[in-house]
């Protein structure tokens, strides 16, 4: 298969198109907490991030135009995403051992804790 | 060593010799089988950042007030320096597809600095955690410390994962110099440049993993954010 036959300037000028729509997207990322949605940051954050992913799987990667791999692309996706939806939705909203499970609770063992202040720690 | 192409040959029942097809020129093949590899990059990284979102479920304040005290400018500025080697990195392969050699060469190797960049400034911040005491199986991250549990659930997952990213960019790096003992070799040239292309895929896939690593670990506690949780 040939992938030589390309129009050079074509090609680099959508490099740098896609470039510029990067780094504008990233500096919403920066802006974004301070601005605007900051009640859904989290959400607003990984939003521009499924942007970016596009940007650079469309262009940079070359998916534009490949049926058969976007189809993988896809549907590995899907089943990635089916079992975060899985775990995250379901299993943790039916969590039943949140007053046992070592991942909830405190490490510190109970007769510790009472003399242990947890507002030792310093931000960076 | 010498690398020369030796035909197969099938025969058949009558006894007739055929010569199998060669795979070398799979452009196709080659693409998609580097793509697969990276559906299993996407999964382990997946399931990463499904513990990481499991643990934040759990711990949803305490994931805030850490990486509300990440350092943002360094990991910011080794997002720009990603994007950029992504880009220097397309282009190289631009330049191979099209006949210039050279140019590609040179786009490797400044992608190589960008990512040695990119790693010295990962290393800098590093050792400030350290010296803040947080690091794994150190000071505050000991099972015993008082650290809060979900701040010491959020560090674990961020230096196993943005340290597995890092390890990735050694591998890119190591990729890349093999790269140019190829096309120095003339087995990687303009109408035979798979490897530059699928050295170039991963190197997107590479950033790709960090567009979601940043956000999730250094933006969710930006700006004294306490929604979307």
């Amino acid at each position: 298969m040939d992938t030589n036959n390309i129009d050079y300037k074509k090609e680099q000028s959508r490099f740098f198109k896609v470039l510029i729509g990067l780094l504008l997207l990233t500096a919403v990322t920066f802006i974004q907490p301070h601005l605007f949605l900051t009640e859904a940051n989290f959400a607003a954050q990984m939003f521009i991030a499924v942007l970016k992913a596009w940007l650079i799987i469309m262009y940079y990667m070359h998916l534009k135009g490949e049926t058969l791999i976007t189809w993988m692309a896809g549907f590995s996706l899907f089943i990635v995403f089916t079992f975060f939806a899985i775990v995250i939705g379901v299993d943790v909203q039916h969590f039943q051992f949140k007053d046992e499970s070592h991942i909830t609770e405190s490490a510190i063992p109970l007769h510790e804790a009472g003399h242990e202040s947890h507002s030792t720690h310093s931000a960076h | 060593m010498s690398h020369e192409y030796v035909p197969e040959i099938a025969t058949d029942r009558d006894g007739k010799q055929h010569e199998v097809q060669g795979w070398q020129d799979d452009f196709y093949g080659g693409k998609l089988g580097f793509w697969l590899f990276m559906f299993t990059e996407v999964l382990m990284f997946g399931a990463m950042f499904m513990a990481l979102s499991y643990y934040n479920t759990l711990h949803p304040q305490e994931f805030l007030d850490a990486s509300a005290s990440l350092n943002r400018l360094l990991g910011g500025i080794n997002t720009v320096i990603l994007l950029i080697s992504a880009l220097t990195m397309g282009l190289g392969l631009l330049k191979m597809r099209t006949g210039d050699v050279k140019g590609a060469k040179l786009m490797i190797w400044v992608t190589m600095l960008l990512a040695v960049a990119f790693l010295v400034i990962k290393g800098f911040e590093w050792r400030a955690e350290y010296h803040h005491g947080v690091f794994l199986m150190h000071d505050k991250l000991l099972a015993d410390s008082s650290f809060p549990l979900g701040e010491k659930l959020f560090f674990g997952l961020y230096f196993t994962m943005t340290g597995l990213h890092g390890f990735h960019i050694i591998i890119g790096i190591g990729l890349m110099l093999w790269l140019l003992k190829r096309i120095n070799a003339e087995k990687v040239r303009p109408d035979h440049h798979i490897l530059h292309w699928n050295i170039a895929l991963y190197w997107d896939i590479v950033h790709l993993i960090w567009v979601f690593v940043f956000p999730y670990y250094y933006m969710i506690g930006a700006g004294g954010a306490t929604g979307g949780h």
